[in-house]
């Protein structure tokens, strides 16, 4: 903090002055008629922190997905509008076109022929399935293995880890995943589950060489000494040439790429991990697009030559503050009713996160299946209000009201988020907030062993549909259910709209499973982010969407071109 | 002179392994392990992961066997950089941390050693006002605030040199001038006032009424004597430089040791932690040694027998 607080302090005064002195570009980021490529057609972007690992089936962090995205293609995609379009699959798989079957549990996806690695040889279901079983392998422990364990067999061989060798092959072989033939294949589920075509958009499911992990075992994602990837062969419009671990990677087209050829002839990026350092390399030129320092959004949009460059656009994750509801005081529902309508969203967004984002008042973000304006609006901004129900909840004016405590990781904008809620309350309702700061990783354990009382919390979406966002986290137990938050009727909707087949029906549960939890109000709702970036005005067509990785508008980078 | 070298020797391993032990004991004493993640991993997969990496192990027995893999040369696999051997990570940041920290050492003696002694050799005059200037003003500046503001003036105003990253001279610049200015803060105030000291001495009167040439006496009595405290600091000072720094590295996105071990303990990459520990203890133990053996080079009334 006390870093960023020193370097804006003298940059707001330099910045107008360094724009003075290198002359000021005017220009949009999005494509329009008359825009084409011209000039050397290369792009350097910043990745923000090293990855983990790029191999499509371990692979989890946002980082790694904007890695993995340039070199590979699944079975499926989204489009910019995020909609399922079929890539390596010949055709999105209905139950009217024979590729869901009429109980919805098998898959037959027909592959597009034309498809090819970029060695250039031909995909064939063959490595789908090898992909598909690796996933589940109990050695490999794929973060996003969970997400698959509705495929027939998958967990089993997941828990195999204690059992011999030969009982281990044969868990394997019953996967329910197989090559019909080499452009076929057939994917079996436990029960029907109506999301499946979105996970098989993800990449842990991508298509993977078996010759190569066979030649490289564990490193065919690894870069050789002189940072070459010799093992990392990929399916989609770049290869990735150069990878000098925390230092940058660079990415050529795939010559052989058998979907559209992009038009960059480079990509690369570097690993500045400092906001501030990156936003000074943009202003350098030495990247064409970076995020600003928090806390300077405003700044930028009144500086006359910065503000052309700015790129906003919604992304499909909220943030709320989670209560644990296991524990007084916060298992009081109108308590926790009276503290949602003493939050005044609006100034939050406005004055910690310089006026980006939108107030969210429930759950679920704009952009998405049973996303509802009208919902939470009883629990919005309202002093008066928050007083009478803070009475009901048995504490008149505060009275009798135990010590109420925050949890808050002590970085980035969280102790600002922090004081800003401090102040509401006692403005507000007159009750004192107790502040405890903690590091990050000290606060998620906090956190995960229902430890805390309240707390920050964000969720973004895997894949952009209700069933990412409700069961998980406002389910029984559920794996992110922080808050402990139970209810029974959720939980009998939940269990329906796992299963619903019928689209309308099954948004219907969802939409009816929010409603409870807003009422219940185990977190209060807050906002939903948007990217805010900078991007040179020379870069064209490299549209954001909802669910893009590290970098804005890395989904799409196949599209860009520069004018120069 | 060996003897005192093999004895210090025995004492470094016995030094390491204590630390070792006190960092595994701390390193799992700090609330949150590496797979405490705000998006919570399903149970099975944490189950998956401890198992992968030997976290299933009660730990009394996790730490035999990191001890055992250290005596063999193995500080294990990261968690954080894809299965990398830790071995392997720190000696490509290495030479990066290495060349940095030597570059920022030699400028930092090459102008704090000159600038003290000239601020000695002509006390109160403007030279020493200068002088004193200078070690006042980058002793009390931090870092990374230089770095910031160098940053902004040569890359964002001027556009002079590249903001950070590695691979050409121009981007050790600002790092190197960053990581200099302290000790050459540091080591032009010690200079000047053990110089000063030196001068008051009653050989170096001794060594005038000889009728020695000035330059001689200067050279020859009081130089040679006013570096005892400069070597002293000046051995800390190399390790401290040449195993790098955390924020500077980070700061100008230098992929050396610093960054590297940062990140390990911001992810808990528990081998990573040890093995940049370990890294750290012997870097800063075997310069210690380097120094204690100069003494006895610089200083005739120091001897180990």
């Amino acid at each position: 903090m006390k870093k960023s607080t020193i370097f804006f302090s003298l940059l707001s005064v330099l910045v107008t002055l360094s724009l003075l002195l290198t002359g000021a570009c005017k220009g949009s980021g999005t494509a329009t008629t008359g825009d084409k490529p011209s000039g050397e057609q290369t792009i350097t972007l910043n990745l923000g922190g090293e990855v983990n690992t790029i191999d499509p089936n371990r692979a989890s962090w946002s980082n790694e997905r904007t890695v993995i995205m340039q070199v590979f293609d699944g079975l499926l995609a989204f489009d910019t509008s995020l909609n399922l379009v079929p890539m390596v699959a010949k055709e999105i798989p209905t139950v009217a076109n024979k590729g869901i079957s009429a109980d919805g549990k098998t898959y037959t996806v027909k592959l597009n022929t034309k498809a090819t690695w970029s060695d250039g040889t031909k995909i064939t279901a063959k490595d789908f399935v090898f992909s598909m079983k690796r996933v589940f392998d109990p050695n490999l422990a794929a973060e996003y293995a969970s997400f698959y364990f509705d495929i027939v067999g998958g967990e089993d061989y997941f828990s195999s880890a204690d059992k011999s060798a030969t009982e281990q092959a044969a868990l394997k072989d019953a996967i329910g995943v197989r090559a019909v033939n080499d452009s076929t294949l057939e994917i079996k589920l436990i029960d029907p589950l109506p999301t499946f075509l979105q996970l098989l958009a993800l990449w842990p499911v991508y298509p993977i060489r078996e010759d190569m992990v066979t030649k490289y075992g564990e490193n065919w994602a690894q870069p050789a000494a002189d940072g070459s990837m010799p093992g990392y062969i990929g399916d989609g419009p770049f290869i990735l040439k150069e990878w000098v671990q925390n230092d940058h990677y660079t990415f050529v087209p795939n010559t052989n790429y058998w979907g559209t050829k992009p038009t960059l002839t480079k990509i690369t990026y570097v690993i500045k991990e400092d906001a501030n350092v990156a936003y000074a390399a943009y202003l350098n030129n030495e990247l064409d697009q970076s995020g600003v320092p928090g806390g300077t959004e405003k700044t930028t949009m009144a500086d006359p030559n910065l503000s052309p460059q700015i790129q906003r656009a919604a992304q499909l994750v909220t943030y709320g503050l989670q209560f644990n509801v296991t524990k007084p005081p916060f298992d009081n529902k109108t308590l926790r009713q009276a503290i949602a309508c003493a939050i005044d969203r609006a100034a939050y967004i406005d004055q910690v996160r310089g006026g980006v984002g939108t107030v969210a008042l429930s759950w679920i973000p704009p952009g998405m299946p049973d996303f509802d304006a009208t919902l939470g609006t009883d629990f919005a901004f309202n002093p008066t209000k928050a007083k009478q129900l803070l009475s009901q909840a048995g504490y008149p004016n505060g009275a009798g009201l135990p010590k109420i405590s925050f949890q808050y990781a002590n970085s980035g904008t969280n102790p600002t988020l922090a004081a800003f809620l401090q102040e509401q309350l006692k403005t507000n309702l007159g009750i004192d907030l107790v502040l405890e700061p903690y590091a990050s990783k000290e606060l998620s354990a906090l956190v995960n062993a229902k430890e805390f009382s309240w707390a920050f919390y964000g969720w973004g979406a895997d894949y952009p549909d209700p069933d990412n966002w409700l069961p998980q986290i406002f389910g029984t137990g559920a794996g992110n259910n922080k808050t402990g938050y139970s209810n029974p009727a959720f939980d009998t909707l939940a269990a329906q709209g796992l299963k619903e087949l019928d689209n309308t029906k099954r948004l219907k549960i969802w939409a009816d499973a929010q409603k409870l939890v807003v009422d219940d109000q185990p977190m209060v709702f807050v906002f939903n982010r948007e990217t805010f970036v900078l991007r040179k005005p020379w870069v064209k067509n490299m549209v954001i969407t909802g669910m893009d990785g590290q970098i804005a508008g890395d989904m799409f980078l196949r599209d860009v071109f520069i004018q120069k | 002179m060996y003897r005192f070298i093999l004895r210090r020797f025995l004492w470094l391993l016995l030094v390491l392994f204590v630390v070792l032990l006190i960092t595994f004991i701390l390193m799992h004493l700090v609330p949150g392990g590496p797979w405490d993640r705000e998006k919570t991993l399903a149970p099975k997969v944490i189950e998956a992961l401890n198992r992968r990496y030997g976290l299933d192990k009660p730990l009394w027995q996790q730490f035999t066997n990191y001890i055992g893999g250290v005596l063999h040369g193995d500080l294990g696999v990261s968690y954080s950089y894809s299965d990398r051997n830790v071995t392997d990570i720190l000696i490509r940041g290495l030479p990066k941390t290495a060349t940095l920290g030597a570059l920022a050492f030699l400028i930092s003696q090459l102008i704090g050693i000159p600038l003290g002694v000239a601020a000695a050799l002509k006390q109160n005059s403007p030279t020493d006002y200068a002088s004193v200037l200078f070690s006042t003003v980058f002793a009390s500046i931090p870092g990374f605030v230089l770095g910031i503001l160098m940053m902004i003036l040569f890359s964002v105003l001027l556009h002079w040199l590249p903001t950070s990253g590695w691979g050409t001279p121009q981007q050790l610049i600002m790092p190197v001038i960053c990581l200099a200015a302290l000790p050459a803060a540091q080591i032009a105030r010690i200079t000047r006032a053990s110089t000063l000291e030196v001068m008051r001495l009653d050989y170096v009167r001794t060594a005038r009424s000889k009728g020695l040439r000035e330059d001689v006496v200067r050279v020859r009595h009081i130089f040679r004597n006013s570096l005892i405290p400069v070597v002293t600091i000046a051995g800390p000072e190399l390790a401290n430089l040449i195993t790098g720094s955390f924020i500077i590295e980070n700061l100008f996105a230098i992929p050396g040791v610093g960054r590297i071990f940062l990140n390990g303990i911001a992810s808990r990459d528990y081998p990573l932690i040890m093995g940049g520990v370990l890294f750290y203890a012997f870097a800063i133990a075997i310069m210690n040694l380097i120094v204690d053996v100069l003494y006895a080079a610089i200083d005739p009334r120091i001897r180990y027998d």
